[in-house]
């Protein structure tokens, strides 16, 4: 019985931590780490040609796996590295640098 | 000396290819390189310049004026003064300034110190896009002035990534020229980080072809 609570114990702690968000690949049953996506929505995005500083300037940071563009919605989409951080005030500063104006900013975890 | 004599012909064989346009925007993003190229039967111009901000570029600027008979070659520096963000539009307005020296290659005359100044606005949506620019010289045996302003329509509005089109009409007035005002229809194709322009006047019968690349 002692094993069981244990082991139930486990399984609630292992659920409310970072790791948990992790799942496992069915084919190759490598473990896939969970990632942020951050998205901008921002003001002046009307151009593909002068919203490719967007891609220049988040595509320079550590944290950015990935940088898409949406200009239909006028917002900027960045898939951080498993376990990287980009902070609010990190993204409205590159925002700034590419030459928009900062809306908002959402965050989900894929 | 003799390596800047040398540059005109060099500029103007590489430009040979190409035409003109009102200046596209003249900064990038911090860390930005671009170089623009225009010409057309009155001039025609090389500009590669850096951008340590999104607000500042300073690079080399290199026109051959055929309308004059000079070549100037020299440093220009670009400053983004204002810029209006808005959900679907986006507003500019710049000043530029150049220094350096001109050559009047026809007449024999010394190289002289010279510079100009400049100033270009640009507003547009994804679908509409208007600009002007207007830029006076002074090249010590001479003084130069010009002025273009353009309105263009995406027919069609493409996502980020894809080929944008765009069809322009460009109308120039230079005083000094023998038909002092044109108008040139344009098509302006983009994509990724690089920009071609072509298009055609009628009244001088000159072909039009500018690049933009950013790196």
């Amino acid at each position: 019985m002692k094993h069981i609570w244990i082991a139930l114990a486990a399984t609630t702690l292992a659920a409310i931590t970072p790791s948990a968000m992790a799942e496992t690949d069915p084919q190759s049953g490598t473990t896939i780490s969970a990632q942020t996506l951050v998205t901008a929505k921002v003001n002046g995005m009307v151009c593909d040609f002068c919203a490719r500083a967007v891609t220049k300037v988040f595509g320079k940071e550590a944290a950015v796996e990935n940088v898409h563009v949406d200009l239909d919605k006028g917002e900027i989409h960045v898939t951080l590295k498993s376990g990287a951080e980009l902070s609010d005030e990190r993204v409205a500063s590159l925002v700034k640098k590419s030459g928009y104006d900062l809306v908002s900013i959402a965050r989900d975890v894929a | 000396m003799k390596c800047i004599q040398y540059a005109g012909p060099v500029l103007a064989i590489g430009f040979a290819w190409s035409a003109f346009a009102a200046e596209a925007r003249p900064v990038s993003y911090p860390g930005g390189w671009t170089a623009m190229q225009k010409n057309n039967g009155d001039f025609s111009s090389l500009h590669l310049h850096y951008s340590p901000t999104f607000r500042d570029s300073i690079g080399l600027y290199s026109e051959r004026n055929w309308l004059g008979d000079w070549h100037f070659t020299g440093v220009q520096y670009n400053r983004l003064v204002k810029r209006w963000n808005r959900p679907n539009m986006q507003a500019n307005l710049y000043v530029k300034a150049g220094a350096g020296q001109a050559d009047p290659f026809r007449d024999g005359a010394d190289v002289d110190v010279a510079g100009f100044v400049g100033v270009a606005a640009d507003w547009e949506t994804r679908r509409w896009f208007v600009s002007y620019e207007g830029r006076a010289y002074d090249l010590g045996f001479t003084q130069d002035a010009r002025q273009a302003a353009r309105i263009g329509v995406a027919p069609y509005i493409g996502d980020f990534g894809d080929l944008h089109t765009w069809l322009m009409l460009q109308v120039d007035n230079r005083p000094e020229a023998e038909t002092p005002t044109t108008v040139t229809p344009l098509v302006r194709l983009f994509y990724d980080v690089q920009m071609l322009e072509i298009g055609y006047t009628p009244e001088t019968e000159e072909l039009m072809l500018n690049w933009i690349v950013r790196f």
